[in-house]
């Protein structure tokens, strides 16, 4: 079986990242900006495993565990954080949000 | 080749429906087919251990999370107010198509430092015990910085989402507040 180069998986990588980035800028609702934000990390996860592939250093892959986690512990503390807004105003439109104060 | 294919066309679908759906629970779908598919690709890349995580912890864990904060909050009705920003959509697709074009450029220009067959060799198909291996010897710094950010933010959102504590009113009189604490 032919190998897929790796060029292919990094144009992929760079699809996904541009379509979260859109996201992040286009959706209104605080909880799909985070949607959006996992589809970029996905798309960084994605590259790291392909470069690892490329170099045969199993070492990319271990870096994408540690930014599994890292992505997990910034969902639960990013959504507490929406949770808190809501109930104190009610929203997570981030337009209503912008300013910072109580 | 096909199976990546397959797979890539899949990904950017759910990817597309992630951010352009109406409705929040639809687009948090699509984001778990992206995520399975990711998975898959993980698999085609000699990374078994990793396509399991994903699965586990991404479609699994965080997309659970995120439905429950979405009907929880109410979220999945799409945003009625106008768009105090409407110049940002034009951009913001502007500024996508530019990115994924310099990814591409950057992509195609990319060369392997050394023969595929001969470093997919060396990965030993991404099993959990070489991943390990890695994790604990040359990652171990920030294997035990990951387990203390994960202490810090299981106390941070139950500290987060935490109930103010209820503060006595002056004007509420014993039989009120016997009689809300029946209620209650």
């Amino acid at each position: 079986m032919a190998e897929v180069p790796t060029a292919y998986y990094i144009a992929l990588s760079g699809i996904l990242f541009a379509l979260g980035m859109i996201g992040v800028l286009t959706r209104r609702t605080a909880v799909m900006v985070f949607l959006s934000v996992e589809l970029m990390l996905n798309a960084a996860n994605l590259s790291l495993v392909a470069f690892a592939r490329a170099w045969g250093d199993l070492v990319g892959q271990t870096a994408v565990f540690i930014v599994m986690t890292l992505a997990a512990a910034e969902v639960a503390i990013g959504l507490a954080i929406i949770v808190a807004i809501f109930r104190k105003r009610e929203t997570t439109n981030v337009d209503d949000l912008a300013s910072l104060k109580g | 080749m096909l199976t990546f294919l397959v797979l890539a066309v899949l990904t950017v679908a759910g990817g597309i429906l992630t951010i352009s759906a109406r409705n929040a629970v639809h687009a948090s779908l699509g984001l778990v087919g992206t995520l399975l598919m990711v998975a898959g690709i993980y698999a085609t890349l000699n990374a078994s251990f990793l396509a399991a995580t994903q699965v586990i912890v991404y479609a699994g864990a965080v997309m659970v999370l995120f439905l429950f904060v979405i009907m929880l909050l109410d979220a999945n009705r799409p945003v009625e107010e106008a768009n105090p920003l409407p110049f940002v959509a034009p951009l913001a697709g502007v500024g996508g198509a530019i990115l994924a074009g310099a990814f591409a450029i950057l992509a195609f220009t990319y060369k392997d430092p050394r023969p595929l067959a001969e470093s997919t060799a060396a990965l030993a198909n991404g099993a959990p015990g070489p991943v390990g291996e890695t994790l604990l010897t040359r990652f171990l710094l920030p294997f035990e910085a990951v387990s203390i950010l994960l202490l810090v933010a299981v106390v941070g959102s139950v500290a987060l989402v935490q109930r103010p504590a209820v503060q006595a009113d002056p004007e509420q009189t014993p039989e009120l507040a016997a009689l809300e604490g029946e209620v209650a």
